[in-house]
């Protein structure tokens, strides 16, 4: 199991746009993928989930990974969320 | 003989189509819906889903090769939500509670929906609006409702409701008309239809004799007559040919008139320019000789989305708009919406009276989010040609000065910016309630122009609701009062050296053009088709005629004589 802490700092938070890019990306992996955020860990592959969280800028959140590409899968999140999902 | 079902005529011409049924209500299909065993519907939900998700992805592959990417990923949220693990598990959870797969369906997006409106961030709690599209979607498939798709054949679109967006959302090619269950000749549906040509037929509502009307039927619309022939016979057919013969007969002399100029047997020359719903109608509105866009009305950019439409978006469609038009005027209303049409992201709690209400400049003014970007984006669009910038439902000075300040606010942080705006670009407001007709001498020291929005300044000053049916006898731009608000607001222009124009419906009447000429108007803003029909009228007489006719008409005490007295001196 791997796993990463990092911060949400678009100005949008995880809404719609955002959130659909992220489970994309986390679908492609064939490990299991959650996001811990706020005391709750949810399905990072289920844009329901995701945006029940209500993910807006500054909520911290950690991206957990397990099986055979959770390396590859934690990495790839991370860095989408640090390019703040190509906004401003 | 062909079944007649009869409405209201509303925008003429003849249309013959197969039928298209548009907005549904499921309730009725709900209601018959049986149900087989609980496994099969369990099978019948998933399958849909996965049907579903399919068509969506299908529609994200159109949107993005037509460059729409903002909907595109709209949609793409859609289908994901359709693919979420959690949703199906809900779905199955449902259904055995139900023992129905569209209810389950229904209501397990009813309570996600729930769960996300209770949330704290506005953004989120607006998503619960995706939520319930998405199940209605679901729940469509599995009763066998089908999807408005436009495919190459033309259709007529036929609905109790039909959302603007829906029409706005389609190209002109692919409607050939459109029959209304509710409404009036001002319905925002309606309005559209009209700036495009679409004959239309309305208020079928009334003993449900829209029912009659099924998905697919073969008809015959005549606007005209208001009149809609489902599955015609050959003779009838033959005979609408002929009907249809004369309508482009008409329109070749119509495109004669197109290249020559709206002036008075003794020269006055009145600007005759075209209201249009979206950058995509100018085409078609200088098609019938518009000299440039005396409306446009900007709320189709922000209708249909789920958030704010940022500078940019709206930067372009209104340079797309400003330049088509040449060096001709482009004049650009600034958001006119309130709580009659909410959108996700503006948040309007529903209002007892949202004509009175919350609504225009009253929220752009309020909300600096929405109403700077908007102004920013049509000062850059003035540098491709001539943009002029106009305020609707003023009340009174102030707040026109405070949109003043907002102005040079958006200049001030466009110059910051470093990018390019015009700053000439004039500044007007419609005027379309009485508190601002009779303020107009004094509003004239500050505005660039007054255009008369009549749609809401007959409204508003008769207390008549433009859609209620019942009182519409009563709706009528010749009503004297109205009249003199009008008369009012035109010698106030020309006192204060301003230009005064019109752009609501009474604009496109041949015979009020004449006394608004009397008045001493400069310019009529119309839907496109109705400019030969006004312009014709005005090279048939003179100024000084003009005048004498709205002087006996304005020694008359009602509306209908009025209109009598002109029908008679002048057709």
């Amino acid at each position: 199991m791997v796993q990463e802490t990092t911060t949400i700092e678009n100005k949008t938070g995880i809404h719609a746009r955002p959130a659909s890019i992220f489970v994309q990306t986390a679908s492609k992996f064939k490990s299991k993928v959650q996001i811990q955020a706020k005391g709750k860990t949810v399905d990072a592959k289920s844009i329901l989930m995701i945006m029940s969280m209500g993910l807006v800028k500054g909520t911290e959140i950690t991206l957990i990974a397990d099986g055979p590409d959770e390396a590859e899968a934690v990495k790839a999140l991370k860095e989408l969320v640090d390019s703040k999902f190509g906004e401003e | 003989m062909a079944e007649i079902v009869r409405g209201k005529g509303v925008i003429s011409g003849i249309a013959v189509g197969k039928i298209m049924l548009a907005g549904q209500n499921l309730d009725g299909y709900l209601v018959n819906y049986k149900a087989e065993a609980v496994e099969t519907e369990k099978k019948k939900a998933a399958d849909a889903l996965v049907a579903v998700a399919e068509t969506l992805r299908e529609s994200i592959e159109r949107l993005k090769s037509q460059d729409m990417v903002e909907q595109a990923a709209i949609m793409e949220a859609h289908r994901m939500m359709v693919q979420d693990p959690m949703m199906a598990e809900n779905i199955t959870a449902k259904v055995d509670e139900t023992k129905s797969a569209p209810h389950a369906v229904l209501q397990a997006a009813e309570d996600q929906a729930k769960m996300f409106e209770q949330m704290a961030d506005e953004y989120f709690a607006a998503r619960a609006v995706d939520l319930r599209d998405v199940g209605k979607r679901v729940a469509k498939f599995i009763l066998g409702v089908k999807e408005p798709e436009i495919g190459d054949e033309k259709v007529i679109l036929c609905g109790r409701e039909i959302e603007p967006s829906v029409i706005a959302g389609m190209p002109s090619e692919n409607i050939a008309g459109v029959i209304l269950g509710s409404g009036s000749t001002t319905a925002h549906a309606v309005i559209i239809a009209k700036a495009r040509a679409i004959p239309t037929v309305v208020g079928l509502n009334k003993e449900d004799r829209i029912d009659r009307i099924s998905d697919g039927d073969h008809v015959i619309l005549d606007g005209e007559r208001g009149e809609i022939l489902i599955n015609p016979t050959p003779a009838e057919c033959a005979q609408y040919d002929e009907k249809i013969k004369k309508q482009q007969e008409l329109a070749k002399h119509y495109a004669e008139l197109k290249d020559l100029p709206a002036v008075t047997t003794d020269g006055v020359k009145i600007e005759l320019m075209a209201n249009i719903g979206s950058h995509m109608d100018v085409d078609n509105a200088l098609t019938y000789g518009a000299e440039g866009v005396g409306l446009f009305r900007s709320e189709f950019v922000f209708m249909g989305r789920q958030d704010i439409p940022n500078e940019e978006d709206q930067f372009k469609a209104y340079k797309e708009a400003v330049e088509k038009c040449g060096g001709n005027l482009c004049v650009i209303r600034t958001m006119d919406i309130g709580g009659d049409k909410p959108l996700p992201y503006l948040n309007i709690p529903p209002e007892e009276n949202p004509f009175l209400g919350y609504r225009a400049v009253r929220i752009s003014l309020e909300r600096r989010d929405l109403f700077l970007p908007q102004l920013k984006a049509i000062l850059r669009a003035g540098v491709y040609g001539k943009a002029a910038i106009m305020v609707p439902m003023i009340i009174n000075v102030a707040e026109f000065k405070k949109v003043k300040e907002f102005i040079e606010e958006a200049k001030l942080e466009l110059a910051h910016e470093g990018k390019t705006y015009a700053d000439d670009v004039q500044v007007g407001i419609m005027v379309e309630t009485p508190a601002a007709a009779i303020m107009t001498p004094i509003l004239a020291k500050y505005v660039d122009f007054f255009s008369i929005g009549t749609n809401d300044l007959v409204q508003y000053t008769l207390a008549c609701d433009r859609g209620n049916a019942s009182i519409s006898h009563l709706y009528n731009h010749f009503n004297p009062a109205v009249l003199r608000l009008i008369e009012r607001t035109i010698t106030s222009a020309k006192e204060a050296g301003i230009w005064a124009g019109m752009c609501g419906e009474m604009a496109s009447d041949p015979l009020a053009a004449v006394l608004l000429l009397g008045m001493g108007i400069s310019e009529l803003s119309m839907s496109a088709p109705s400019i030969p029909r006004v312009k014709e009228k005005i090279r048939s007489v003179s100024s000084i005629r003009a005048k004498e006719i709205l002087a006996d008409v304005m020694k008359m005490e009602d509306a209908d004589e009025i209109k009598t007295y002109l029908q008679k001196v002048l057709d």
